[in-house]
C-alpha cells in the first residue's frame, strides 16, 4: 500500500472495528508510516480534547416545570374519564329526547339546543385530542391555567352527571346552561393550548 | 461523560417507581446535568437544550415503571436523552442538509489566527454530524446504537463520522501532512 491511511481507516484502527475491509493491509502500512501514525495520534488528542470540553449546566431547576406537565397529564386522565362517562350518558339522553320529539314537538327547541351545545362539546374535545396536547410542551404559567380551566370542566361534568342521572323528564334550563358553560370553557382550554403552540413555533 | 453518582441508588428508584415525588426529584438532581450538557452539545441552542432536559424527565417520570434494571440508570436515562435530541433535531431539520456544509470554513491557506476552537468548529458541522461525534467520541456509543437510534445504516454512521474528523481537522488547522 502506498496511498495513506483514509479517515475510515484510521478511525477504524483507533476503534479497533475489525468489519473495516483492508485492516490487516492498513495495519501494516501504519506500522512503517510515521505521517499515519501522526495522524492517529492527531485524532486520539481531538477525542481526548472533546472529552475534555467544559460541562455545560442548565441555567435553571427545570423540574418544576416536569412536575406541572405530570400534573396536568394527571387532570387530563382523570378529567377525560370523568368527560367519557358524561358524555356517554349524554348520548343516552339524545337517543331518548330524539325519540320522545316525535311525540312532544314543542320541547324541540330547548332539546334542540342541548344537541346542538353537546355535539359542539365533543367536537371541541375532538379536536384536543387530535392536538394530542399531551404530548406538547408548555411553559409553567400555561400549564397553571389549563389547570385552572380542566379543574372547572371537571366540576361542571360532576353537575352534569348529576343532572344526567336524577332527570327524567325533558332538560331542564339549568342543564342547557351547565352544557353551554362547557362549550364556553372548553372553548378557552382549545384557546389556551393552540396559542402555547403558536408562541413556541410548533 | 460520567454521569454524576446516585446516592442509594436503588432504593431511590424503587421510590420513584412507585411516583414518590421526592425520588423523582433525585433524580433529576443526579442527572440534569450530564442530560443537559449531551443535548446542548447535539443542539445549537440552549432553548432546544432546555426543552430536552424537560422532555426528557417528563419521560423518565412516566415511563420510570419500564425501567428493569438491565443497565445503569445512567445508560436508561441517557438513551431517552439522545432519542429526544434527534427527535428534536428531526424537527429542526430545515436547518441541515445532508451534506457537511463547509462554506464558512477558513481556507486550507487560513493563518493560524483564524483557526477555529473546538467548540467553534463542532458548531459548524451539520446536526446530524455534531450528533454523530458526540454520541461515538464523547458519550461511547457504538456505529450500531447509533445507527438504530437515527434510523439509518451503520456505514452511514461511519461516514457521517470520518467526514466529520476530516472537516474538524481542516477547521482546526490539523491539515494532514504533505
Amino acid at each position: 500500500m502506498t496511498a495513506h491511511l483514509s479517515m475510515e481507516q484510521l478511525l477504524a484502527l483507533r476503534d479497533g472495528d475489525r468489519s473495516e475491509p483492508g485492516l490487516a493491509e492498513a495495519q501494516r502500512h501504519f506500522s512503517g508510516c510515521s505521517r499515519c501514525q501522526i495522524e492517529l495520534d492527531r485524532l486520539h488528542q481531538r477525542t481526548a480534547r472533546l472529552r475534555a470540553l467544559p460541562i455545560l449546566v442548565p441555567a435553571g431547576n427545570e423540574f418544576p416545570a416536569v412536575q406541572q406537565r405530570m400534573a396536568v397529564e394527571r387532570r387530563q386522565r382523570h378529567w377525560r374519564s370523568a368527560a367519557t362517562a358524561v358524555l356517554a350518558a349524554a348520548a343516552a339522553l339524545v337517543l331518548t329526547v330524539i325519540g320522545r320529539d316525535i311525540v312532544h314537538p314543542t320541547r324541540l327547541d330547548a332539546e334542540q339546543q342541548l344537541r346542538t351545545a353537546m355535539s359542539k362539546s365533543a367536537q371541541l374535545e375532538q379536536r384536543l385530542r387530535d392536538w394530542n396536547s399531551d404530548q406538547r410542551v408548555i411553559d409553567g404559567q400555561t400549564a397553571i391555567v389549563v389547570i385552572q380551566l380542566e379543574d372547572k370542566i371537571a366540576d361542571l361534568d360532576a353537575r352534569l352527571q348529576a343532572q344526567a342521572t336524577h332527570r327524567r323528564s325533558a332538560p331542564t334550563a339549568e342543564e342547557l346552561k351547565l352544557w353551554q358553560q362547557r362549550v364556553g370553557l372548553m372553548n378557552a382550554l382549545v384557546d389556551v393550548h393552540l396559542t402555547n403552540a403558536s408562541s413556541v413555533g410548533l | 461523560m460520567n454521569a454524576m453518582s446516585l446516592p442509594d441508588a436503588d432504593a431511590v428508584i424503587a421510590r420513584a417507581r412507585l411516583g414518590d415525588p421526592v425520588a423523582l426529584e433525585a433524580l433529576y438532581r443526579a442527572y440534569a446535568v450530564p442530560v443537559y450538557n449531551l443535548s446542548r452539545r447535539i443542539c445549537r441552542t440552549t432553548e432546544d437544550a432546555e426543552d430536552i432536559l424537560q422532555e426528557t424527565f417528563f419521560e423518565v417520570c412516566r415511563s420510570i415503571r419500564n425501567y428493569r434494571g438491565d443497565g445503569s440508570i445512567w445508560g436508561w436515562i441517557r438513551s431517552v436523552a439522545s432519542s429526544k435530541a434527534l427527535m428534536r433535531l428531526r424537527r429542526n431539520k430545515y436547518r441541515d442538509t445532508d451534506e457537511l456544509n463547509d462554506d464558512f470554513a477558513p481556507s486550507r491557506s487560513a493563518s493560524p489566527g483564524l483557526r477555529m476552537d473546538l467548540e467553534s468548529a463542532m458548531a459548524r458541522l451539520t446536526d446530524t454530524a455534531r450528533a454523530v461525534v458526540w454520541l461515538h467520541d464523547v458519550e461511547g456509543y457504538t456505529h450500531e446504537e447509533i445507527a438504530g437510534q437515527m434510523g439509518k445504516t451503520v456505514s452511514f454512521s461511519k461516514s457521517q463520522l470520518a467526514r466529520a474528523h476530516v472537516r474538524l481537522r481542516s477547521w482546526l488547522g490539523e491539515e494532514a501532512l504533505a
